[in-house]
Order: C-alpha cells, then structure tokens, then sequence
C-alpha cells in the first residue's frame, strides 16, 4: 500500500510543518483552536514513512527538501509543481496513481 | 475565486442542513463526501483521514457550538467551504463543553501556501464570532439562503 501510504505521509508533513512552526501556532490559538503537542504527528510520520518503498522515499525526501513538496497534483496533464505539460506517455500503469514528473522530478499524484 | 469560494455555497450539495449523525468523525466523512459531490475532492479516504488526524493534534471546535475543521490536502483539487447544521448537537470535545450545531468546513488543495489557507479558515470563524450571526447560520433553511447570508456576512 505504498501510494496511499505516501499520499498520507504528504499530508501529515504540510500538518507538521504547521505545528513545528511558532508563528502558525500562535495564528491557529487566536482563532480559538487548541493545537496540542505535535508528538502524535511525528510517530504517524514515522509510522508511514516506515511503510513506503525505498525508491520513493529517495525522491520524496529528495523533492520535499528542494521544493518543500515531496508530492503534487495533475491537471490535464500539467504538473502543478513546475507547470510543465507532461507527455500522454507519462501517464502511470494501470492500476497506479504516482509518476515521476520528467520536469522537476516531483511526485505526481493523478486522479 | 478564493473569496468566492469561501463565502459561499455555489452548489447545493455543499450545505448539509439537518445531519443527523451522533459523531465527529461520521460528521467529517458526510462533509468529505458532499464536498467530492461538488467536485473539489479528489481523494475522499485521504482528506477524511487527514481531517481526522488533524482533529487529534488540534481540535476544530472553536466553542459556541461552532467547529471548524479544515485541510489543505492531496485530496483537495479545489479551496471549498461546506457547511452543515446538526441540530441535535454533536460532541466534538469542545473546550466549553457545549455540542457543535454549525460545521464549517474548509478546504484547500496541498498546492496552497499556508497563509492562504489561513486566511480562508479566518474569514471562516470570523462570521462565526457573534451570537447574532451564528443564530442566522443556524436559521439558514437552505443552500440559497445559507449562500445568501455567507455572502453577507463576508462583507
């Protein structure tokens, strides 16, 4: 279950990213939520980074650390990351939701 | 279309007027659902198990029987705001204790920078700050009238 593991693991690093930062913290108090300890996050993180394929890790960390993405979305072809219109060869198998873009080598979720 | 999208309720699958569900989490995925209704969702597992996840690290009630749950998401292709009644109340271990009757869920997609989806969540709990308008969302007997008053109550 590596894809939606990694789709997961996606969300759970912009929530992080969330609560690690003070300044964001702070926004969410004096809107009247109770943001909590991010130490559930970080064991999820870990949880589902456990659970990934190696070969995605590589370029999820390797994205993440570049662009502060590891993971984006399509539309009609265009990654949403860099904007370039990927080829109708790009599209993934059968059965699979995640490609490589060709541009910026983000992840790319299709559906 | 950030400001469309977030003071309003463009379809009408995007109000939910009387849930009759008993638990947050039943809540969410109602909401997740009439929100991939409207077409902003691309994910539905994914979004209601962020939503959720989220909930454990920073609950969305606000108090006053208001909640605010909200995502930016892989699973989110479009910002949207759904909005859902539950008059008989639902625990959604609010700080002051009272029952949640006015979910106002907002939506952004993973692409958003934070602050945007800040300000969407803010203009959110912002119409929700006064007894008087919660009373008027609460009253709110369908899209056409919820859209309405969203509209101005953003202004």
């Amino acid at each position: 279950m590596t894809q939606p593991t990694l789709l997961e693991l996606h969300d759970v690093d912009l929530q992080l990213a969330e609560a690690r930062h003070a300044g964001t913290v702070a926004k969410l108090k004096k809107l009247g939520f109770t943001p909590g300890d991010p130490a559930p996050l970080e064991r999820a993180r870990a949880r589902l980074l456990a659970g990934v394929e190696r070969r995605w890790v590589q370029h999820y960390v390797r994205a993440l650390q570049r662009y502060g993405r590891g993971v984006v979305g399509m539309r009609e072809r265009v990654c949403l990351g860099c904007r370039v219109t990927l080829p109708t060869s790009a599209a993934p198998g059968v059965g699979e939701k995640l490609t490589l873009c060709e541009s910026c080598g983000r992840i790319l979720f299709w559906r | 279309m950030t400001t469309v999208a977030v003071h309003s309720v463009p379809d009408s699958s995007l109000y939910l007027p009387d849930l009759k569900l008993k638990r947050k989490e039943s809540v969410l995925h109602e909401l997740v659902l009439a929100a991939q209704r409207g077409r902003a969702v691309r994910d539905t597992e994914l979004l209601h198990e962020t939503l959720l996840r989220r909930e454990r690290w920073c609950s969305s009630a606000i108090g006053k029987g208001v909640a605010i749950p909200h995502a930016r998401s892989l699973g989110v292709m479009e910002p949207r705001l759904v909005v859902a009644r539950t008059l008989r109340g639902v625990d959604w271990s609010a700080e002051d204790g009272v029952a949640v009757q006015l979910v106002m869920l907002v939506l952004s997609p993973s692409e958003s920078d934070i602050d945007s989806h800040l300000e969407r969540v803010s203009r959110a709990v912002a119409i929700t700050r006064t007894q008087r308008n919660r009373q008027r969302l609460l009253e709110a007997e369908d899209d056409r009238t919820m859209n309405t008053l969203l509209r101005e109550l953003a202004t």
